[in-house]
């Protein structure tokens, strides 16, 4: 994405840079330092020198009270060989990126669809799919929760009363996840607007041609659509394995609530990952050993890991970008 | 592209009239079906909120008494009020000092060339892609020794530094202002600011909404900051970390619990409501120019 | 794009900046040393902070306790923050914050405070105003300290035990609460009862690990299994663990795990009045002695007994004790008034009175001997039960240790898989757990 706009921007505009600066009068430095000063300053505090302290502090160990104690590689012994719950972590956020996005994309594509064919009111249908997705989080957890409570929650209720024994949902450690899920899917409204968006962005000409070639309904859907929306797919994707490789709110908030563990006292960690760890994520085992136990220095190795594994990712699908011009997009 | 929204796009030129009107009526019905089902759970959270203690934890789907008090009863549980001032001081603070710093840094991203500029935005990427839980721990460390932690402080300074997503977003819609323009002005002898100022902002507008409703968001729903800075002192909770987290020594009352849930969702209704067509143009903007 | 040739040197000169900076920042801590204190002052002045995790009607009670400390010295203000749970007070402390007074969840946070020195040393101040320690009991002294050094005093304590519900039990012909892990199975039996369609309808018992204070640590007491050997290393996998274990793992059995899920899913909250015990749809349930006040507060109709927590049959001599664990109080590093914070930690803890209305008030144990022996202490009958377990001079306390409550994680964790599955494999997985606690402390600890 970055490459192809950068590529583009220069290849419209050699010349007139020339000519600019022939020009008599010279484009005054301190405001370009001064409209960047603010943002660099922030990358240095906030993102480059994180980084390199969490490197840092995962040689260490650290609990903020004493003082830093270095200890070589023994946080990331303990890490890869030793941390009982570090695998269980790692394969549930894993579980969220591999499930999690590619059924929001799926469902919200398909609904898209069918929005994409309702002539009146189609404003309408976008708002009541879109609205979900406006709640905040812990609103639709907390709500989630409530409802799908295996005794006295109506969705139990109502399957009871067509005959079927509704599963324990969020407390039972296999149907957990799922329900996460069916939560993102409630929420799909998000890429299902955008994707509405560039489905209908198709331009006519195009589907009326390939009509006119003979293609039916499937094939125009294989040539036409698909590639028309390559870009927003892909955006969708990459915002989406992003956002579950840190999934962290509506997990811990589905296992508090659904625990029922008075949180007065023992804090927030009480109930991380119940029912049984499945909904222990990386990003929630990084807090309960850094916020919890006030292990900096081995919650810091745990986020270098979450680094390495972030950064593969970002350069494959950098990578991919490569084979998508947006510029076609429009 | 709004008004694109209402053109009927597809295919089945020539379907013929009984197939076509089958088709329109399974299609309709299918998206009654999913909008009952999509509708359905905060119908259900109305209901409950409305139910006394007593009946939220029988099973029953509707309430026996409809005990409007409870909203008030909120209010009186829980210091609601100013959690939603604290919310609204975070998104709104936040979104202000984050536009201030972010659209001439994105501006100076996306129409001036130096050494180093791409260096820089490759850095925002990233810094946009990473997981926050691989800096937060450093970061913390510095509040705490600085003692602002316990407040919304930590949360919102950072916005005076810019943001790396909404530097992004505000970079890519500034390169759609034509170059005609911003050449014409410096022709004139326009210096940066102004030409920021006069032509590139007034031509972007629907992308700096945009970004600054994503930044509004962010903050509003924002769990894992308040869960961080602002847990050991509740006059500081936000809506978000409050609704998750006050459980009183009683254990959860679902009907004044779900009675808040519905409280959360309202504002961001209206606000959707009222501001409907920035609010679709600017996330549709996003993802097709993302 | 040109390659810079002073960039990598930019870059090893950026790590170098940003290793500084974490080592400065880091470093500020000030060095937080047991300095000898002072003399005592004669008069008390100024304000000081205290930090607790109650909230609602219990909060009320500590406010009334600080109320009469504010009476006996007038200059005094002492300023409350409610609902802090440990993990709070571990944030405040460690950014710096003005904590002065911190009453603390649990003892789980002493051997973490104590040598990280977020909570001040106590032994000069103790030995100097002659506090008498004796009139702690051994047990609860034990768990204000780590490695020798005290930097916490107990304030009222808990204790688990049995709870029977009188009408049920009767109506099933039982006579006494079970004393012996095999009778409490039979009795649990004995009270379900079920529904049409085979579900539970009301449980005897609830053995699920996991549910409401169903901890290993409570049912640790049925067989005296310790936890920490004497040289610190993890006792799980040579201890009396796997009596309990199966005994538990038996009545789950005989219930029926998929049963017992389903049942305990749709149960209410512990602390709601919607407690499955306060409902009736368990009969017998562990718990501690705070239930007494809920029971009184939310459902003071509910007919209801209680005795020690049944001992296994081969080690009845453990009858009548119990395991002990209790809040504490101490005092924060960043204490800017450590005199004042001393005399309000003196006041709520050893000075017989208070300790008295508090307990009463919270209906927790009291934890000084005067205090359990006072006269004004208002004991129910069912009450006394665990005042007679605190007194019992077999009853225990956890062993304190620098990971918290954590290093009691793997057990629950193990256990709680274990109790679902073939009920195979516990030696091999009692040897894990053993090696993953040793694993944790030494990642703390150091070796």
């Amino acid at each position: 994405m970055t490459a192809t706009v950068l590529e583009s921007e220069r290849a419209t505009t050699p010349a007139p840079a020339r000519q600019l600066t022939r020009r008599p009068r010279r484009r005054p430095r301190w405001a370009v330092i001064s409209m960047l000063a603010p943002a660099v300053l922030g990358l240095a505090i906030f993102f480059v020198y994180p980084l390199i302290a969490s490197i840092f502090f995962s040689f260490t160990r650290y609990n903020l009270i004493g003082g830093i104690e270095f200890i070589g590689l023994r946080n990331y012994v303990y890490l890869f060989t030793q941390d009982p719950q570090v695998v269980q972590a790692a394969l549930n956020t894993l579980w969220f990126v591999v499930i999690l996005v590619p059924v929001r994309i799926i469902t919200a594509l398909a609904l898209a669809g069918l929005l994409a064919r309702a002539k009146k009111a189609s404003g309408f249908w976008r708002t009541v799919f879109y609205l979900p997705a406006l709640v905040p989080p812990v609103a639709s957890v907390v709500a989630f929760v409530f409802l799908f409570n295996p005794g006295t929650g109506p969705v139990n209720l109502i399957l009871k009363s067509i005959g079927i024994q509704g599963p324990l949902w969020f407390n039972d450690p296999a149907w957990a996840k799922p329900s996460l899920v069916l939560l993102g899917v409630w929420v799909m409204g998000d890429i299902m607007i955008i994707f509405l968006a560039a489905l209908l962005d198709v331009p006519r000409e195009l589907y009326e041609a390939s009509s006119l070639d003979g293609a039916n309904g499937v094939q125009q859907v294989r040539h036409v659509t698909i590639p028309h929306l390559a870009p927003v797919l892909f955006f969708s994707v990459i915002t989406g394995v992003i956002a579950a490789l840190q999934y962290f709110t509506e997990a811990a908030v589905a296992s508090g609530v659904a625990s029922g563990k008075a949180t007065i006292g023992q804090g927030a960690g009480v109930a991380i990952g119940y029912p049984d760890d499945s909904l222990l994520t990386y990003a929630q085992w990084i807090y309960v050993r850094g916020f919890g136990n006030y292990q900096f220095g081995y919650a810091s190795a745990l986020a270098v890991v979450l680094f390495v594994v972030a950064s593969v990712f970002v350069l494959i699908m950098m990578r991919r970008v490569g084979a998508f011009n947006p510029s076609e997009a429009s | 592209m709004t008004t694109n929204a209402l053109l009927l796009a597809p295919p089945r030129v020539k379907a013929g009239r009984a197939r076509s009107a089958l088709v329109w009526v399974s299609e309709h019905l299918a998206l009654v079906i999913l909008a009952v089902l999509f509708l359905a759970p905060v119908v259900f959270v109305f209901f409950t909120s409305l139910m006394t203690s007593q009946q939220t934890l029988t099973a029953s789907l509707i309430p026996k008494t409809w005990q409007w008090s409870n909203y008030l009863d909120v209010f009186r549980t829980v210091p609601l009020a100013q959690w939603f001032g604290n919310s609204a001081i975070y998104a709104i603070s936040s979104t202000v000092l984050m536009l201030l710093s972010s659209v001439p840094a994105a501006y100076v991203l996306a129409k001036i060339r130096f050494r180093g500029s791409s260096i820089i935005f490759g850095a925002i990427i990233i810094a946009m892609l990473l997981p926050p839980q691989v800096t937060v721990i450093p970061v913390y460390v510095m509040w705490a020794k600085l003692h602002l932690t316990g407040s919304l402080l930590p949360l919102i300074l950072p916005n005076l530094l810019g943001d790396a997503f909404s530097i992004f977003l505000l970079r890519q819609f500034f390169l759609t202002v034509p170059k005609e323009y911003t050449d014409a002005a410096r022709m004139d002898g326009c210096g940066d600011w102004t030409i920021l100022w006069r032509i590139v902002v007034p031509m972007a507008r629907p992308g700096i909404a945009a970004a600054g409703l994503f930044s509004f968001f962010h903050a509003w729903n924002d769990y894992f900051g308040p869960l961080l800075y602002t847990s050991e002192n509740q006059a500081a909770w936000p809506v978000s970390y409050g609704l998750a987290t006050f459980r009183g020594a009683h254990g959860t009352d679902w009907s004044i619990t779900m009675a808040m849930t519905i409280l959360v969702m309202v504002p961001v209704v209206l606000l959707f409501f009222f501001a409907q067509k920035v609010f679709v143009e600017g996330i549709t903007l996003t993802g097709v120019k993302g | 794009m040109t390659h810079n040739p002073a960039r990598p040197r930019l870059v090893l000169a950026a790590a170098a900046i940003a290793a500084t900076t974490a080592l400065v920042l880091a470093g500020c801590s000030s060095d937080g040393g047991s300095a000898a204190v002072g003399k005592a002052p004669k008069t008390l002045s100024g304000t000081v902070s205290l930090w607790h995790f109650f909230t609602d009607r219990e909060a009320k009670v500590i406010q009334k306790a600080v109320d009469g400390f504010e009476k006996e010295n007038p200059k005094v203000k002492v300023e409350v923050h409610t609902g802090q749970d440990d993990t709070k007070l571990q944030q405040v402390i460690s950014s710096g914050g003005n904590v002065d007074v911190a009453l603390s969840y649990s003892s789980d946070i002493v051997g973490n405070f104590c040598t990280s020195g977020a909570f001040v040393d106590l032994g000069p101040y103790i030995t100097r105003d002659k506090v008498d320690l004796d009139d702690f009991p051994d047990s609860v002294r034990s768990y204000t300290q780590f490695d020798g050094k005290r930097c916490a005093l107990p304030l009222l304590a808990d204790v688990p035990a049995l709870y029977t519900n009188t009408a049920m039990l009767s109506a099933a012909g039982i006579t006494a609460a079970p004393k012996t892990l095999d009778e409490l199975s039979a009795d649990a039996l004995a009270l379900t009862t079920y529904n049409d369609d085979g579900s539970i309808k009301t449980l005897g018992f609830n053995p699920t690990l996991g549910f409401y204070e169903n901890s290993p640590g409570n049912f640790s007491a049925s067989v005296g299994a310790k936890w920490l050997k004497d040289n610190g290393k993890a006792d799980v996998a040579d201890s009396t663990w796997p009596e309990v274990m199966t005994w538990q793992k038996a009545l789950v059995d005989k219930i029926g795990w998929d049963k017992l899920k389903t049942f305990t899913a749709g149960l209410g909250q512990e602390f709601s009045a919607s407690n499955a015990f306060q409902t009736g749809q368990v009969a017998m349930q562990l718990d501690g002695e705070w239930r007494t006040a809920f029971i009184a507060d939310q459902t003071p109709d509910l007919a209801y007994e209680t005795s020690p927590f049944p001992a296994a049959t081969d080690h009845s001599e453990l009858y009548g004790s119990g395991v002990i664990s209790g809040n504490v109080v101490g005092i924060g590093k960043g204490s800017k008034n450590p005199e004042l914070a001393w005399a309000l930690m003196k006041y709520l803890t050893t000075k017989t009175s208070v300790v008295v209305d508090l307990a009463n008030g919270l209906k927790n144990v009291p934890t000084t001997t005067s205090a359990l022996e006072s006269p004004d202490l208002v004991v129910s009958k069912q009450f006394t039960t665990f005042i007679d377990i605190a007194k019992n001079d077999k009853t225990v306390a956890r062993p304190s240790s620098p990971l918290g409550a954590g290093y009691g994680q793997p057990l629950a964790d193990f256990w709680t898989k274990w109790q679902a599955g073939s009920g195979t494999g516990l030696d091999s997985g009692l040897k894990t757990v053993a090696k993953q606690m040793d694993n944790s402390l030494a990642l703390v600890e150091g070796p």
